[in-house]
C-alpha cells in the first residue's frame, strides 16, 4: 500500500446483528487526504467513523489501517492499541459523549495520560491548544457549564492534544454559530497543511469545499454512491437532492412563486 | 387534578433546583479565602482528624473551642456567619438535640438533680450529668457537622472526590464517582426540558392515569438513553487510549501554608489526645 493509511473492501456493518448500518463499503484513504462523507441523516456516517477508530469492527469485508486488518483482538496487545489511538484521534459527534471528566483540563489531558507520554510533552501541548482555541478561561470549568461552540472547542483539544496524524471528525460544526464555524474550519485547515489526514463526516455543504479534496457521498441503502472532486459533487443538484443534501426553496417575485433546488456552499 | 399537578411540578422543579444549587454551585469554593487556598488533601486530613477530636472529646470546653475555631475558619474563608450558622443549625443538630432531650431526665441519666416538676401525677427530675451529657452530645454533633459542611463549602465537589484517593479508595472508583457527578447534571437537564416538553404539549391538567403513563414512559426513555450513554463515553474513552486502569492528572501542589496548617492541626490532635486520656 503506497502511503496508504485505511483500506476498506466491501465493509459491512449491522447493529445487534440485524439493523444494517453499512453495506459493501469501499474506499481508501491515503496519508493527508481531505476527505468528506456527505450523506443524510442515518446513512451510516458516525458507524464508518468509529470503524476507522477500531471501536467497532465489520460483520463482513476488511478494513487495513496502517498495513494490517483492523480486528478485536488486535486491540487486546496494549501496545498496538496505544500506537494506533497515538496515530488515529476520533472527535465524536456528540460532545457531550466526550467530555466526560469534572473539568475541562482533565479532560484535555485524558487522552495523552491514559497512553502514558511525558507530562512535559502534555503540558507544552495544552499550553499550545490554550492559546490556539483560546479556551485559558474554560480549563477549570465543569463541561456542562459550557456552550455547544465551546464543547465542541474543547472535544477537538482533547483530541488535538494527542496530536494524532489522522483526525476523524464527526459532525465538527453541527449547531455551531457562523463564527465558532469559521474557527473550527480554520483550525482543521492549518491542522491538515501541518501533514494530518482529515477525514471529515458532514450533511453541511457549507464546509465541504474547504475541508476535502475528495467527497464520499453515502446513501440512506447505507452505501457509498458517488465520489469526486468537491466542485463536481456539490454542482450536482440532482444527486444531491436525491440524497436530502439539499432541500426544494419556494419563494416569491412580485406577483410570481416559483421553486428551485437551494444550496449554499459557503459563509458570508 | 390542577393542585396536584402544581404539587408534582413544584416538587420536581424544587428538587432539581435543590440538587443543582447543593451539588453544583461552587460560588463559594472559587473565592479567595483562607481554607479555599489550602491544598485539598490537607484541607481533607485536618478537617476528618478535627471531626474525629470532637467525636471523642470528653471535655465541653475542647468542643468548644473547636466549635469556635471552626467559625473563624468560615470568616477567614469569606463565608458570611448567618448563612454558615443556617447551613449547619437546621436539620442535624436539631434531631440531635430532640434525641438528645431525654438523655437529661434522671431516669436515663441518674445524678445530682437539678429541676424538678410534675406532670399529670408523675414526677420528672432533670439531672446535672443528663444535661451534660446532653449538651456535650449535641455540641458535639453541631461542631461535625460543621467541619463537614465547611469542608464541602471551601471544596469544589470534584476535587472533593479527588481527595477520597488520599484514603487509598481505587482510582478506578474515583474516576466513575466523578462521571456520575459530570452526568448527573445532564440527566437533570433532561428530565427539566422532558417535563416543560410536555407541559407544551399536555398543558397543565393532566389526568391521573396518563400522568401515570407519561412518568413510566420517562422513566424507561431516561433510562434507554442512560444506558447508550454508558455505551457511548466509553467508546469515548477507548478511543482515546484508556484500557481499564485510568491515569489522572495530580495538578495540586503543596506549600507552605499548607504544611503550616497540618504542623498546627498535628498539635491540636497530639494535644487534645494528651489532655482527654493520658493526663488523668
Amino acid at each position: 500500500m503506497n502511503n496508504g493509511i485505511f483500506e476498506l473492501k466491501n465493509v459491512h456493518f449491522a447493529y445487534l446483528g440485524k439493523f444494517p448500518a453499512l453495506c459493501g463499503i469501499d474506499f481508501t484513504v491515503y496519508q493527508q487526504d481531505k476527505i468528506a462523507l456527505i450523506g443524510a441523516n442515518g446513512s451510516g456516517k458516525s458507524t464508518l467513523l468509529h470503524l476507522l477508530d477500531g471501536l467497532i469492527f465489520p460483520g463482513k469485508g476488511t478494513i487495513r489501517a496502517f498495513g494490517r486488518e483492523l480486528k478485536e483482538d488486535l486491540f487486546n496487545d496494549i501496545s498496538y492499541s496505544r500506537d494506533f489511538r497515538k496515530r488515529v484521534g476520533l472527535v465524536f459527534q456528540n460532545p457531550e459523549v466526550q467530555l466526560f471528566c469534572p473539568t475541562v483540563k482533565e479532560d484535555i489531558v485524558f487522552g495523552p495520560l491514559q497512553l502514558g507520554m511525558d507530562k512535559a510533552i502534555i503540558t507544552e501541548r495544552l499550553e499550545r491548544l490554550i492559546c490556539v482555541l483560546d479556551i485559558k478561561d474554560l480549563l477549570e470549568r465543569p463541561p456542562h457549564q459550557l456552550s455547544i461552540g465551546e464543547k465542541r472547542k474543547v472535544a477537538i483539544a482533547s483530541t488535538l492534544i494527542i496530536d494524532p496524524e489522522v483526525l476523524l471528525l464527526d459532525e465538527p460544526t453541527a449547531g455551531l454559530d457562523p463564527l465558532t464555524t469559521r474557527h473550527i474550519v480554520d483550525l482543521l485547515i492549518q491542522e491538515h497543511k501541518s501533514g494530518k489526514t482529515l477525514i471529515v463526516s458532514t450533511h453541511d455543504l457549507h464546509i465541504v469545499e474547504e475541508l476535502a479534496d475528495t467527497v464520499y457521498v453515502v446513501s440512506q441503502e447505507k452505501r457509498i454512491v458517488k465520489s469526486g472532486k468537491p466542485q463536481a459533487i456539490l454542482a450536482d443538484f440532482q444527486l444531491l437532492q436525491a440524497h436530502n443534501l439539499i432541500h426544494i426553496h419556494r419563494h416569491s417575485h412580485e406577483d410570481t412563486t416559483h421553486a428551485h433546488p437551494h444550496l449554499h456552499t459557503e459563509h458570508h | 387534578m390542577k393542585r396536584a399537578n402544581n404539587f408534582i411540578e413544584r416538587s420536581l422543579m424544587g428538587a432539581l433546583s435543590f440538587l443543582k444549587e447543593s451539588i453544583f454551585a461552587d460560588e463559594l469554593a472559587a473565592r479567595p479565602g483562607f481554607l479555599q487556598s489550602l491544598d485539598p488533601h490537607v484541607k481533607a486530613i485536618t478537617m476528618f482528624s478535627f471531626i474525629i477530636i470532637v467525636l471523642f472529646a470528653k471535655s465541653m470546653l475542647l468542643v468548644m473551642y473547636l466549635y469556635v475555631q471552626c467559625l473563624l475558619l468560615a470568616l477567614c474563608s469569606k463565608i458570611r456567619l448567618g448563612f454558615f450558622l443556617k447551613r449547619t443549625w437546621i436539620f442535624m443538630p436539631l434531631f440531635a438535640l430532640f434525641i438528645a432531650v431525654p438523655a437529661i431526665f434522671s431516669v436515663f441519666t441518674p445524678g445530682e438533680p437539678l429541676f424538678r416538676f410534675q406532670v399529670s401525677g408523675i414526677a420528672f427530675i432533670i439531672t446535672r450529668q443528663g444535661i451534660s451529657g446532653a449538651g456535650l452530645f449535641v455540641s458535639r454533633v453541631i461542631t461535625s457537622v460543621s467541619y463537614a459542611t465547611l469542608l464541602s463549602l471551601t471544596t469544589k465537589h470534584f476535587v472533593l472526590l479527588k481527595v477520597l484517593r488520599v484514603f487509598k479508595i481505587p482510582q478506578v472508583f474515583v474516576m466513575v464517582i466523578g462521571m456520575c457527578y459530570r452526568y448527573i447534571y445532564l440527566f437533570m437537564e433532561i428530565v427539566e426540558n422532558t417535563y416543560l416538553a410536555i407541559k407544551s404539549r399536555a398543558g397543565v391538567i393532566i389526568r391521573y392515569r396518563h400522568g401515570q403513563h407519561i412518568v413510566a414512559w420517562n422513566i424507561a426513555q431516561l433510562w434507554q438513553r442512560s444506558y447508550q450513554l454508558n455505551e457511548d463515553v466509553y467508546s469515548a474513552m477507548r478511543s482515546r487510549g484508556y484500557s481499564g486502569e485510568p491515569v489522572i492528572l495530580n495538578g495540586v501542589k503543596t506549600g507552605k501554608r499548607d504544611w503550616f496548617w497540618l504542623c498546627y492541626a498535628l498539635t491540636l490532635v497530639i494535644g487534645a489526645v494528651y489532655f482527654t486520656y493520658w493526663r488523668r
